[in-house]
């Protein structure tokens, strides 16, 4: 039976959310503040173009010098600034087989915030990953002018599977371990400061019928940000299964979700809780600690969900497919906050959660020439405050009870926090 | 179900349920003096009297009503000033929910879009459409018969035997043939009740159920089309899922008509439903009536009182399609990802349409 009565539903806090459609535009949608006004798109980058259909796409989301990379269907890797859309940098993965074509195209990009291989700000590392299983680790250099989007690069290959085909890739919050698995491969973690194996999982037994499901690994993610040994894995078959790397090798809980492939898979950051989409649109949270179903997210979404980002403040999150809607709801009434039509099919969502405290602290026309001049004591005082964050949200999910009835005014409040 | 509710509610709500009903009846007691609705009479010989005379009255103002509109318009006729504007009805279509998705004239993306989607080889001319028909494993009677009208009215369709073969490997074995679609008939009951529409290589796939239909034999005065490419009509396709949808079936037809042939086939979309008709038609100079001429077709090209009219005649089929869900890649019932599908918590409202 339909729901008839509607519960009130506080509106749209402020956020800051980036889609990526299969045209290669990128589109910022902004709810802004106080009015609880819905959210809108506010900037479109780039020329509707197939071959930069963008493929992945990763965000350092800080708020100093912020980065976004996208993986282009071309095989380009173009990372930008989040703020203005700038091109800071464009590299092209070089391999074997090209990467550009069609069966060797990239499925996964991770860009580190952390230190590595000594970066600064006018450097980044990122990891790729194509669909054949080869990993890419490049260090490439951001050029400062606008002109000169060239930028160096050293780049460092490695396979990570035999044969099958990898379709999804993931780094652990720690940015040391990776998982990959896909079509035909067994998820495997490696450490990435070796560029070594560590762990690859085994496939479930037969069922009682001697039934053997083939591998398809179609999404996954890391539970916990400090903890790279526990993951959640969505099969095609759709399952979802939790790993433990310290316990077996087979799966420590799996369950079955409706009847389509498992098509995204997200963590919240109280690490037991999960969000999982599927390819008839059907957008559900699980409690991974037992296997039961907490609710499904209900409003007319009848796209296959291609993409699940949690808000790491804001008890959000957004969701997108190719139903063509960026979809925000709240995680705790699990109601449908707002809906943005974008017009394409979509890939890829990420949220920029610092934009508030970005724009008031700079004047827009000013940013380009602050941030490259910024020291790095501020650097250091954002570490601080990432660290008091990750305190904050153990506290929230603590205190989870009390929390709904005054969920408009927390949420308030967390933005004054930030700010 | 209700008993479980009740159960598990306690009496409390009722109580609240039941208030605003005393109130409401109370005060249609008070209005009740003034008009007595003929439902409350409990005589029935008196009911169907004073139901008859109220419907009598409305009828006679009703007849009122439009006699004065009609007064009104000669008036402003013989007087040359502007009429008075036309009524127009609400129906449940222009009443529709709004709907953002509806596909604007100025939309760059959506032409952008439109470029570089499945169907933009065949619709730009660089490939000719090829369609391969095939049925479901059985099939029977009117499936057969549809089919053979549905190759007559398809250029360049070609109808293959199931067998036994898998789906997937028909759409692989279309792809190395180079067709350009599957049509999948499939038969219920000795009765076609799906039509699914694949698109090659890459998609998507389009599943319609199939109702109200007639063949060709079974349309009084139908005529024989010819082998000549059909005009196509595709109507009411508004929103991007039916934009999609429409490019879909256009897909299906060569993209250049032969207008000598006046055959036309008409995708018309009303209420998510997409009717289907096929025609040929035909001009003709007739007489105007002040000549008695019964309807004959008089070729005297010397009446001047003549004019031309188009004249129709159906051809058939004729059947309506409604889309259940509409699958990103060729056909995969297991692994497949939904662009759109058709789920129950969607028929919330009458006025909501998708295409």
């Amino acid at each position: 039976m339909p729901r008839t009565t509607t519960v009130e539903s506080s509106g749209c806090p402020p956020l800051r959310a980036l889609t990526f459609d299969i045209l290669g535009l990128i589109k910022v949608v902004e709810a802004k503040g106080e009015q609880k006004e819905a959210p809108k798109v506010v900037e479109t980058w780039g020329e509707p173009d197939a071959s930069r259909c963008v493929l992945a796409a990763s965000l350092v989301d800080r708020e100093f010098d912020p980065l976004l990379g996208v993986a282009r269907k071309s095989g380009k890797i173009e990372v930008l600034s989040p703020v203005n859309g700038d091109v800071r940098a464009s590299i092209s993965i070089e391999s074997q087989n090209h990467p550009g074509s069609a069966d060797n195209s990239i499925v996964g990009l991770h860009l580190f915030k952390g230190e590595r291989l000594g970066s600064s700000s006018r450097s980044c590392n990122l990891l790729t990953c194509t669909s054949k299983g080869q990993a890419n680790m490049t260090y490439v250099k951001m050029s400062k002018s606008l002109e000169d989007s060239g930028g160096e690069s050293t780049q460092t290959t490695w396979n990570v599977c035999g044969s099958g085909s990898i379709l999804c890739s993931k780094v652990d919050g720690d940015e040391s371990y990776a998982l990959f698995g896909g079509k035909g491969v067994e998820v495997n973690i490696w450490d990435l400061n070796q560029c070594a194996k560590v762990w690859s999982a085994k496939s479930p037994a037969k069922n009682s019928l001697g039934i053997f499901t083939p591998t398809w690994f179609t999404s996954a993610t890391f539970l916990c940000k400090d903890d790279h040994r526990k993951f959640v894995a969505g099969t095609n078959s759709h399952q979802v299964r939790l790993y433990d790397i310290s316990a077996q090798r087979r799966p420590v809980v799996s369950f079955d979700f409706r009847e389509t492939p498992i098509k995204a898979v997200a963590e919240d950051v109280d690490g037991h809780t999960i969000y999982i989409g599927n390819g008839s649109g059907d957008l559900a949270s699980f409690d991974i600690r037992t296997g039961k179903l907490l609710g499904s997210f209900l409003g007319k979404c009848s796209g296959s969900i291609r993409s699940i980002v949690k808000h790491p403040e804001l008890p959000i999150i957004a969701s997108c497919g190719l139903d063509s809607y960026l979809r925000i709801w709240d995680v705790k009434s699990r109601q449908l906050l707002s809906a943005v039509f974008l017009k394409q099919h979509l890939n890829s969502v990420v949220f920029d959660s610092k934009f508030s405290t970005r724009e008031a602290q700079v004047p827009p026309q000013q940013q380009d020439t602050d941030e490259t001049l910024q020291t790095e004591e501020e650097e250091e005082e954002e570490e601080e405050k990432t660290v008091k964050r990750k305190k904050a949200s153990k506290e929230h999910s603590g205190s989870k009870k009390l929390k709904t009835k005054k969920k408009s005014k927390r949420s308030k409040g967390d933005s004054n926090d930030i700010a | 179900m209700g008993r479980k509710r009740n159960l598990s509610e306690d009496g409390g709500r009722e109580d609240e349920e039941e208030k605003p009903m005393k109130e409401r009846r109370v005060q249609e007691k008070q209005e009740g003096r003034e008009s007595m609705r003929p439902s409350m009479i409990k005589n029935k010989e008196k009911r169907a009297a004073v139901h008859a005379k109220l419907k009598q009255q409305k009828k006679v103002e009703k007849r009122k009503k439009v006699k004065a509109r009609e007064a009104a318009e000669k008036k402003a006729l013989e007087l040359g000033e502007e009429p008075p504007p036309k009524m127009v009805p609400r129906t449940i279509e222009n009443t529709r929910e709004s709907d953002e998705t509806v596909c604007l004239p100025d939309d760059e993306e959506l032409f952008a879009g439109n470029d570089v989607d499945e169907f933009s080889a065949v619709l730009k001319n660089e490939r000719s459409p090829k369609i391969l028909i095939t049925t479901s494993r059985y099939n029977s009677t009117r499936g057969p018969a549809f089919i053979s009208d549905l190759i007559s009215v398809i250029p360049n369709a070609h109808y293959y035997k199931r067998g036994t073969y898998d789906l997937k490997k028909i759409v692989q074995y279309a792809n190395e043939k180079e067709f350009t679609s599957v049509i999948v008939v499939h038969t219920n009951r000795r009765e076609p009740d799906a039509l699914l529409v694949i698109g090659l290589p890459d998609g998507p796939t389009a599943h319609f159920k199939l109702s109200k239909l007639m063949l060709r034999k079974d349309i009084k005065n139908h005529g024989k089309p010819t082998s000549h490419k059909p005009e196509l009509v595709l109507t009411n396709f508004t929103t991007r899922l039916g934009h999609r949808v429409g490019r879909m079936i256009q897909s299906l037809f060569p993209q250049d008509p032969e207008f000598r042939g006046r055959r036309v086939v008409t995708f018309h979309n009303q209420r998510d439903f997409i009717f289907f008709r096929h025609h040929r038609y035909i001009f003709e100079t007739k007489e105007s009536k002040q000549k008695e001429s019964k309807g004959k077709k008089s070729k005297d090209e010397k009446n001047p009182q003549e004019r031309t009219i188009a004249r129709l005649q159906e051809c058939g089929p004729r059947f309506t399609l409604k889309l259940i869900s509409l699958q990103h890649g060729t056909f995969d019932t297991k692994g497949g990802e939904y662009e759109w599908v058709h789920k129950p918590e969607m028929d919330t409202s009458r006025r909501r349409f998708f295409l």
